[in-house]
């Protein structure tokens, strides 16, 4: 007893040793099961497209793990205790692992012992005082959870309106505890044992176990003695190393696992989630998470390394406002059902459809996780199955159909994407002619937001002033789409990204892009890189601190403002650009005063994720206004700065629905740098520019005066005068610049209309043959080639869709006045025709079986319609052309309808009630006339009782009419009742494997046309016509218009 | 004997009220399109009793069919029409396009291969041709059409665009006889459905009222929600109403609410015209705004607009409409 140790199994037998050491193996054991349950699934789960770097990421989960950086964010006391418990338990092990060498392999097998001597003292200090920190930190944790009683670490899902614990919660409240005291038990149990031991042997180097001996003190005191305290070292010493072994083989089986898996996690982070998706597997099944068999092993071993730290859950700027997600409980509700057996459906199924499209992809909860779990990546992959399900706002799926047809949010022609530069006192260089240093991608609310427009001619101004040299993609530019794919229509984000790259590729030189729009900075940064390499990408925070340090923008007016800035998510928190702003902020002498949340931990707007295409909750208060709030708190601010399209409208809203008015102003990063620089808007050198643009918009108004003046009289003057490139009436036109090459400034072609020896050759006048009453000629369907037509196998539905037009605001009419120019025309399926084909669908479904075939008479182009109808689920297509149909009126597209009809011999025939571009709504009737076959108009239900189909039509007012009849029959569907379902890019693309059958129609326009076309004319509407008078005055003459409309 | 041939249409035993439209667009275009005038009723013999309230001023004749039955079937009353017109041989053939117009004039002009144009809110002979106006590309622009030697033209006539004649003609009432039993029928009538006690539905209203963040403050809405009430028309409102809270969802005009589809007259009250906006209603055929900033883009789209203070104006309409 002269050299410190201790006995190990100090007072047992052999026996009773042999059963400690079973007992050991049951617990590794089972411990091992539960690492091989873990691990055996992760063998099983999807596989990653391609391995994380390992190595470098070990090496900072290491360093993240064992400095616990990541667990001190933002809640120190909780960070410091589980420091202190980590860094306890840590030792412990250690400590635990130094016996076994010795005592189980260097002692037995090589006689070498060290513990013992002075190495024990240490041993006994270091151990005794990491349990004591262990000790301690699982007090603080506890404390916290009784006394401080954090909201994360509440289980009831408030934002559900749950008010009591209901089973889940109360289960995952159980396991916290559980897991808190059951490793306290050990500690005390340990401490105690300890205290009995030194009580008992009062050894001279008690003091190297400070904690042990105040606890023996403390067990003399009770009254304990040597006798007692050896009876009570034995219970003690069982307890323990039963309580001990006990904890171990649990740590696999409950959320101590993290203890395991986080380094796991952290050494797997992608440190590129969300701001860079990953992409879909090309020809994989459905698209993006539907059920558990889905997820990939990182996916599983995120749900497992969850500490239920509630991090998340705080920070959520969803949660914060009441909606339906909480990333912990998404997080935990996943990690459960992955953990049952069998797959089970997570997409819709486990996470309701609305907690996931609740999430603004701001990127909140991944950033602060301290176990690296990425959250929006998982829900933007279960969105992308509920897409592709068509479990989507419906908002959502015009938008994205909007985006499909324009290229832009909007849904505004696109060749209106550059007007906003023509309030401009110079000419921005079209890149598609001209190259330039940047590449200026507006993005869609920089370009059509008016709002928006406004900062939009600042920046531009700012560039100018500063000689920056840059250009606009005008037109040719699309959404960028990081919206679009934070939605989950990655096929259509794939489009965009293919059609952005070609304008670039097309485009003159230039080296780098920028950008105001932080999300699409984002994507052509991080994104738009998978598919090729790109340019350098600038923000113009970044470009503006520049000019501004470099002096070609000079501070003339240093600002004085009192400010706060809004750091935008996809700037900051995705990309780390929180510097130059602030920096500029401090360059035009504004004293920015931050807001509690800021930079990493900033509040996001709420437009993220397609959140701003989306219905908001009126019952709940709009992330922007709580941004707001948070602004007016700080007090006495003159100016809430935004650098970021999307914030800019958002907090305009916000300030006037959120009462903030009279607080502070919304201004634009580069509209205070404007001011600061005093940018005039005019400079000498833009003189003769804008005298030349004065002088020609002088004259066009002139020309359109006269125009109206003569009118009908000389329309064939009038049309030529046209083509020179006027605008059509009610907007104020600006003419073109008349610069180089006579080409129009914001890239339009100089003339509109295509002359007609280059453009399509002038469809040859057809026969318009005379009916009499003593010979009439009835329509007749018309003959066209034989094709192969599948067998029926159940009822097969006709469904015929028209491509229509959409006619921009601005267009001309073609030299001969008798259509517009085509390139005013956007093209879109009818959505009459798309109701009918969901009328069709479903009918179709209801069955069990049958076919619809997609019928459709137009030129090439109009196949995209043709796609779309197959990719929601026609079987085949059927496209009738000739050139003689080009401008085909309803009774040569009947005709040739009527002739598939004959060779397909459907049970129905579909169409919608009308077209949205000449509303004929005479197509249906002229088919059945031709065939014979029971028609019925604005058809909204369509059912089948044994032989007899059941319909409801609508009529005037809402009133329904309902009607049987039989088979073959023609009906016209009304919109409304059949809402179209969705169908994304990628189920388009899939369309292509479809049968499409194109036939010539060249007998069809046989003179037998409904009528002969004359010629187009814009109706006489300009400006408002402007009520003067008294306020009486007005409401009369108010007041009688509305009587003369109301009643004829 | 040339002339019009109209078509009187009807729903569940109430007469339309197109006819007396149509009529009036046949007496302004006069012999040979227009006159002599003749209406035709098709239906029971109760419905056909009551041909007299046809008899619009400048109706020469009205035919009456009986054909057992008042309730539509587009293929009957197509075949009478047919019949009719073989026997009469008008020139024009009118009818309205309403559900019932525009489900009988395709099936009569492919029967006969005349000429048809639909949706036709303009007529006029010019030497001796008739020529139509109907809408093109979502009513943008106007198109103009002809029948060159078609001796019947058969035209569906959109609502409130023709002045309608005045009651108190003198026609004659002539019953037509045709057996029931040698007409065709395609349809079995099953009943009618009244429209359910609806909400708004933007897309359906033809006359809306829709206010915007002008109105200020949420208690203002009530009277306005009032003043549409009165005027008859259906309350609409800008996203910011809705964002707010104000007002539900079905209420909203624009790219992110309804588009108002049908809408022929419409009132912006206090509204802007953000883009999202006009995107629902710029269609619109007749929009009066009111709006105290004269350069709000809402004046763009607007065929009349006012800048005085909203809430005066609201009390004057309330008197107008009292």
């Amino acid at each position: 007893m002269n050299e410190p140790t201790r006995e190990l199994f100090w007072s047992l037998d052999g026996t009773q040793i042999l059963l400690f050491y079973l007992g050991a193996a049951l617990a590794g054991g089972v411990f091992l099961a539960g690492c091989w349950r873990l691990f055996d699934r992760y063998r099983r789960a999807r596989r990653l497209p391609s391995l994380p770097d390992l190595r470098a990421g070990l090496g900072r989960a290491l360093v993240d793990v064992l400095s616990q950086r990541t667990v001190r964010r933002r809640d120190a006391l909780a960070g410091w205790a589980h420091t202190a418990v980590f860094a306890g338990y840590l030792i412990g092990a250690i400590g635990t692992a130094v016996i076994t060498v010795e005592y189980d392999f260097l002692a037995p097998l090589f006689d070498i012992r060290f513990w013992r001597g002075d190495f024990y003292l240490w041993y006994s200090l270091i151990l005794d005082l990491g349990h004591l920190g262990l000790t301690v930190g699982l007090l603080v944790l506890i404390g916290r959870r009784l006394l401080l009683r954090p909201a994360k670490l509440d289980y009831r899902r408030r934002y559900r309106g749950e008010r009591e614990r209901g089973p889940t919660a109360r289960r995952r409240w159980l396991e916290d505890w559980g897991f808190l005291l059951f490793l306290l038990a050990v500690e005390i149990t340990g401490f105690l044992l300890e205290g009995a031991r030194l009580l008992m042997e009062q050894p001279a180097w008690a003091a190297w176990s400070p904690v042990g001996r105040a606890v023996a003190a403390l067990l003399a005191a009770a009254g304990m003695d040597g006798q007692a305290a050896a009876s009570f070292r034995v219970f003690l010493w069982w307890l323990h190393g039963a309580l001990a072994l006990g904890f171990t083989a649990a740590i696999p089986w409950y959320k101590a696992r993290h203890m395991l898996l986080a380094v796991g996690s952290l050494a797997v982070r992608d440190r590129n989630a969300l701001r860079r998706l990953p992409r879909e597997p090309e020809e994989a099944g459905e698209a993006g998470i539907g059920g558990t068999g889905d997820l990939t092993w990182k996916d599983l071993l995120d749900l497992d390394a969850c500490t239920r730290c509630g991090r998340c859950h705080e920070a959520c700027p969803a949660r914060t406002v009441g909606a339906p997600l909480s990333p912990r409980d998404l997080v935990l509700d996943l990690g459960e059902a992955v953990r049952r057996q069998g797959p089970i459906d997570l997409a819709g199924g486990t996470i309701a459809a609305e907690t996931l499209w609740s999430c603004i992809c701001c990127g909140a909860c991944q950033e602060i996780c301290p176990v690296g779990i990425e959250h929006p990546p998982l829900i933007v992959r279960m969105r992308r199955r509920l897409v592709e399900r068509d479990e989507l706002d419906p908002l959502l799926r015009t938008t994205l159909d909007q985006v499909a047809n324009t290229g832009n949010s909007f849904g505004e022609n696109p060749r209106k994407r550059g007007h906003w530069t023509r309030e401009l006192e110079f000419r921005v260089k079209d890149l598609r002619r001209e190259p330039a240093e940047y590449l200026w991608f507006v993005g869609d609310y920089a370009s059509f937001d008016p709002r928006n427009q406004q900062v939009s001619r600042t920046v531009a101004r700012l560039l100018r002033a500063a000689g920056v040299d840059f250009g606009l993609l005008f037109e040719e530019e699309r959404t960028a789409g990081n919206d679009v794919r934070r939605i989950g229509e990655e096929g259509l984000f794939e489009e965009l990204v293919r059609t952005n790259r070609d304008a670039m590729a097309a485009a003159r030189l230039f080296r780098r892009i920028l950008t105001t729009d932080p999300h699409s900075y984002n994507t052509l940064r991080n994104e738009y890189p998978d598919w090729g390499a790109m340019p350098p990408v600038v923000h113009y925070s970044r470009l503006l601190l520049e000019l501004l340090e470099s002096g070609r923008l000079r501070v003339t007016k240093p600002l004085g403002y009192r400010v706060t800035f809004h750091d935008p998510c996809h700037l900051g928190r995705l990309n780390g650009g929180y510097e130059a702003p602030r920096k500029v902020l401090e360059r035009i002498g504004c004293e920015l005063v931050e807001m509690p949340r800021n930079r990493d931990n900033s509040f996001c707007c709420g437009a993220g994720g397609g959140q701003i295409w989306m219905t908001p909750d009126p019952k709940r208060e709009k992330p922007s206004e709580n941004r707001l709030r948070e602004a007016a708190s700080l007090g006495g601010i003159d100016v809430f700065v935004t650098c970021c399209p999307k914030d800019l409208a958002m907090f305009e809203d916000a300030r006037k629905t959120g009462g903030h008015e009279r607080d502070f102003v919304v201004r634009d990063l580069a509209e205070l740098v404007a001011e600061a620089v005093e940018l005039g808007l005019l400079e000498p050198k833009d003189l003769p520019d804008l005298l030349e643009r004065i002088v020609d918009a002088a004259a066009q108004r002139w020309v359109e005066r006269v125009e109206r003046r003569l009118g009908d009289r000389l329309p064939g003057l009038v049309e030529a005068a046209r083509t020179e490139g006027r605008e059509a009436p009610g907007t104020e036109p600006v003419p073109d610049a008349g610069g180089e090459g006579g080409e129009a400034r914001d890239g339009e072609p100089a003339s509109r209309c295509a002359p007609a020896e280059t453009g399509p050759a002038p469809a040859p006048e057809p026969p318009f043959l005379p009916m009499r009453w003593e010979a009439p000629r009835p329509l007749a369907p018309a003959p066209l080639p034989d094709y192969e037509v599948p067998e029926k196998t159940g009822p097969r539905i006709l469904v015929a869709g028209k491509r229509v037009a959409v006619l921009g605001d601005e267009f001309s009419l073609a030299p001969d006045g008798r259509d517009v120019c085509p390139e005013a025309l956007d093209h879109a399926l009818n959505e009459w025709d798309d109701a009918a084909l969901e009328a069709a669908l479903q009918f179709v479904e209801r069955q069990g079986a049958g076919e619809v075939v997609a019928v459709s008479v137009g030129p090439e182009d109009a196949e995209a319609a043709l796609r779309r109808m197959l990719a929601k689920g026609a079987a085949r297509a059927v496209r009738i052309w000739h050139p003689t149909l080009e401008r085909a009126d309803p009774a040569l597209v009947a005709r040739a309808l009527a002739g598939v009809a004959v060779k397909e011999r459907p049970d129905l025939l579909l169409t919608g009630v009308q077209s949205a571009d000449f509303a004929h709504a005479a197509t249906p009737g002229l088919v059945a006339g031709m065939l014979d076959w029971p028609f019925v108009q604005t058809v909204v239900s369509l059912e089948r009782e044994g032989d007899l189909l059941l319909v409801e039509r609508e009529l005037e007012g809402g009133l329904r009419e309902r009607v049987e009849l039989r088979t073959p029959a023609v009906l016209a569907v009304q919109t409304g009742s059949y809402a179209p379902r969705y169908a994304t890019m990628r189920m388009i693309k899939q369309a292509r494997r479809k049968p499409l059958v194109v036939l010539d129609a060249e007998g069809v326009a046989d003179g037998s046309s409904a009528y002969r076309l004359r010629g187009m004319r814009v109706p006489e509407r300009s400006r408002a016509e402007m009520l003067e008078g008294s306020v009486e005055e007005i409401a009369a003459r108010i007041a009688a218009i509305i009587r003369s409309r109301r009643e004829g | 004997m040339p002339g019009t041939l109209i078509l009187a249409d009807h729903v569940g035993g109430r007469m339309a009220g197109s006819t007396a439209e149509l009529v009036g667009a046949a007496k302004a275009l006069g012999r040979p399109f227009g006159e002599p005038c003749r209406c035709l009723l098709i239906g029971d013999r109760d419905l056909c009793a009551r041909a007299a309230e046809l008899s619009f001023e400048g109706v020469d004749e009205i035919l009456t069919v009986d054909v057992g039955s008042s309730d539509f079937d587009a293929t009957r009353w197509a075949a009478v029409l047919f019949r009719v017109a073989a026997a009469e041989r008008p020139r024009l053939v009118l009818v309205p396009h309403s559900a019932n117009g525009m489900a009988v004039a395709p099936l009569l002009a492919a029967e006969l291969g005349s000429g048809l144009a639909t949706d036709v809110f303009g007529i006029r002979v010019e030497g001796q041709e008739l020529v139509a106006v109907r809408g093109a590309y979502g009513n943008k622009l106007e198109m103009e059409v002809d029948f060159p030697g078609r001796e019947l033209v058969v035209l569906t006539l959109r609502g409130a665009s023709f002045p309608p004649a005045a009651a108190g003609g003198a026609a004659t009432v002539r019953a037509w006889p045709l057996p029931a039993e040698e007409l065709p029928r395609s349809v079995r009538h099953g009943g009618y459905v009244e429209a359910p006690a609806s909400d708004v539905d933007i897309g359906k209203a033809e006359f809306i009222l829709a206010v915007g963040r002008g109105i200020g403050d949420r208690e203002n809405l009530p009277r306005f929600a009032a003043l549409a009430e009165r005027m008859g028309a259906t309350l609409g409102c800008s996203r910011p109403i809705v964002d707010a809270g104000w007002l539900p969802k079905a209420h909203q005009v624009g790219q992110s609410g309804k588009v108002a589809a049908s809408c022929k007259l419409y009132l912006a009250f206090g509204i802007s015209g953000a883009v999202q906006h006009l995107y629902g209603m710029k269609h619109v055929e007749t929009i009066i705004a009111v709006n105290t900033d004269p350069a709000a883009p809402i004046f763009n789209v607007a065929t009349y607009g006012a800048t005085v203070d909203l809430f005066e104006l609201a009390d004057a309409l309330e008197r107008e409409f009292a």
